[in-house]
């Protein structure tokens, strides 16, 4: 029998780590439960990003979320990456490691996006066997997350709750339930948000996922750049409460206010958790207009922007 | 591995290089099916595209493929405009795109991090630049763009590239008490960070200026010689004379002392009795600016320290 969250400990309420609050994390030591950071921006760093990580990692848990790993690429794994992100996981004592069920690139290319796959059979079993690639050489088990998306695939028979939970079943690795993607996809697909949320393998989410998203009408982009919707902490308290718990984590990613506002957003969590799930999971909020339609972009990876005098 | 798609369907590889010519293209995601490269891949045109793309109630398969479409440049345009905030500043928001847009087709990433996006794109604007209207050999306006972009990147990779800060460096104490007679043949090894540049712009003040939000004009040509490195984690740029530059120089290039004054001296043109003074104050400005690490008696590893 599969434990809780694969056995992994449930951390609490956490924050993903921008270089805008090193500063202010450095000056203030907030208690945070946790923070995650996005694996590409530290496992090369030399400089100030890993040496804020390091005191970091000294002080609060620390997950490693990463956005290249391109497990749904038809080229072959990156076994430098891999190796990088095993020996930075080792030395920041990372409580796991993390990435995405997409491809980022082909031929040689990152288009540094998550781009979707099909889900069918033969998909699945591709991306099967690239986990279990993954876990040996990380010599851990990997935790993936549902991505939001855009487009489907005519060559697709299946729902992406059955692919994602036959996914982790098959290779034994754990889910990263992004409650937000799951509502974006849901309206850019037509499909019912808690259906998915009630179907996955919940003893696997070893972790959640909350941001903002613009709405543009005829579909939703995940901009990362707001506080959580309602709709979104709906699917979360189902969510919570069907999982017996997740380490919840709030990711913000552009137009990134101060690191106490920050942080405010994803305690909203406590709120949410202690009433009994309720309300519209499917309510559609109104579409975003001006700035935001030309200006909606996702941005999965983040650059860190380098200090000189 | 086996083709992961079954033989009715296009194979993963093959819609995945489909769905990146698409998205990719410069024109859009209609161009981009009709494009030869797409078309190689899966052969639909743009009002069969539901045969490979489905559509969602309010959107149509071209609309949503479009998402992918406009975010790809976008983002990467965001992150080359974090990289080089001046270029864009100095060549203005259209420009900037332009270059950025013909970059990414010449150039697009292909490693797993953004810290590698804008790697090429200084030596690209110098590949792709107009010809230079006067023939006098004075630098130009795009001449200015580009040494912009050279040290902006200069100080991506001296930000989170190698660096000292959890090594003792060489103190003005230390190297002043290497007994005079040894000084001509120690050698100097200067910190991984250390880059030594020449630009014929002091674009590092116009960087600079624009970073404190000021509205700078853009500089007159003026010879510039600079040292960057970093310390505490935050890049550092000194513009030095030509005598300490090139005495810095050649310490990097592991000249013994006593040969990098005479290079240095005969490359910076300074006054013969002056020089003892000057080398005496350069020496310690250089080692308070953290340029080295240590001092040894020989050029190769296990001879003592001085």
């Amino acid at each position: 029998m599969t434990e809780p969250r694969l056995g992994h400990p449930l951390l609490g309420l956490g924050v993903g780590l921008r270089s805008v609050h090193y500063p202010f994390l450095l000056e203030h030591e907030p208690a945070v439960d946790w923070f995650e950071i996005i694996s590409e921006n530290y496992i090369d760093s030399q400089g100030r990003p890993r040496y804020v990580l390091d005191q970091i990692a000294e002080r609060y848990p620390v997950v490693m979320h990463g956005v290249s790993l391109s497990i749904g690429s038809s080229d072959p794994l990156d076994f430098d990456y891999l190796g990088k992100l095993k020996a930075l996981a080792g030395e920041i004592n990372a409580r796991w490691v993390s990435d995405h069920l997409c491809w980022t690139g082909v031929a040689g290319r990152n288009s540094h996006d998550l781009l979707p796959v099909p889900l069918n059979e033969t998909v699945l079993a591709h991306v099967v066997d690239r986990i279990r690639i993954v876990q040996e050489v990380l010599e851990r088990p990997l935790v993936l997350e549902n991505p939001s998306s855009y487009v489907t695939f005519a060559a697709s028979t299946m729902p992406e709750w059955e692919f994602l939970t036959r996914m982790a079943e098959e290779a034994d690795c754990g889910l990263l339930l992004d409650v937000n993607n799951v509502y974006v996809s849901s309206v850019n697909h037509d499909f019912d948000p808690l259906e998915y949320i009630e179907n996955v393998p919940h003893e696997r989410v070893v972790q959640c996922h909350l941001a903002g998203h613009t709405n543009m009408g005829t579909h939703i982009v995940d901009t990362h750049d707001g506080p959580v919707i309602d709709p979104v902490w709906n699917l979360y308290a189902h969510a919570h409460r069907l999982t017996g718990g997740m380490s919840t984590l709030l990711e913000w990613d552009s137009s990134i206010p101060s690191f106490p506002e920050v942080h405010a957003e994803v305690l909203k969590a406590r709120q949410v958790i202690s009433r009994e799930p309720h309300g519209d999971v499917t309510q559609e909020t109104a579409p975003d207009h001006g700035a935001a339609k030309s200006e909606a972009v996702p941005h999965p990876a983040v650059f860190v922007t380098a200090e000189a005098e | 591995m086996d083709d992961p798609m079954a033989q009715s369907e296009p194979s993963l590889s093959t819609l995945q290089r489909w769905m990146q010519s698409v998205i990719t293209h410069p024109a859009g995601v209609t161009a981009g099916i009709d494009s030869e490269a797409a078309r190689n891949e899966i052969d639909v045109a743009a009002e069969e595209i539901e045969q490979v793309i489905t559509r969602s109630r309010a959107l149509d398969s071209i609309g949503r493929l479009q998402v992918y479409g406009n975010a790809y440049y976008a983002r990467l345009l965001d992150c080359l405009s974090a990289e080089f905030p001046t270029l864009r500043h100095a060549a203005g928001e259209e420009a900037f795109g332009a270059f950025c847009f013909g970059y990414l087709q010449q150039h697009p990433s292909t490693t797993y991090t953004l810290t590698q996006l804008g790697a090429k794109f200084p030596q690209y604007l110098a590949e792709t630049r107009p010809a230079r209207v006067s023939a006098d050999g004075q630098p130009d306006w795009m001449d200015f763009l580009i040494e912009v972009a050279r040290l902006e990147r200069l100080y991506s990779e001296v930000f989170d590239g190698p660096g000292e800060e959890k090594l003792p460096l060489l103190s003005a104490e230390r190297l002043t008490a290497i007994p005079r007679e040894s000084w001509p043949l120690v050698r100097l090894t200067t910190v991984d960070s250390l880059r030594l540049v020449e630009f014929r712009f002091p674009v590092h003040e116009y960087i600079t200026s624009v970073k404190k939000g000021e509205s700078p004009s853009p500089p007159d040509p003026a010879p510039t010689r600079l040292a960057i490195n970093r310390r505490d984690y935050i890049v550092r740029r000194r513009s030095l004379p030509p005598l300490p530059f090139e005495l810095l120089r050649s310490l990097r290039d592991g000249l013994p002392l006593g040969e990098a004054i005479e290079r240095a001296v005969r490359h910076a043109d300074c006054d013969p009795d002056d020089l003892p003074a000057q080398l005496r104050g350069w020496f310690k400005a250089l080692t308070t600016n953290g340029y080295f690490l240590a001092a040894s008696l020989r050029d190769h590893l296990g001879d003592p320290e001085c």
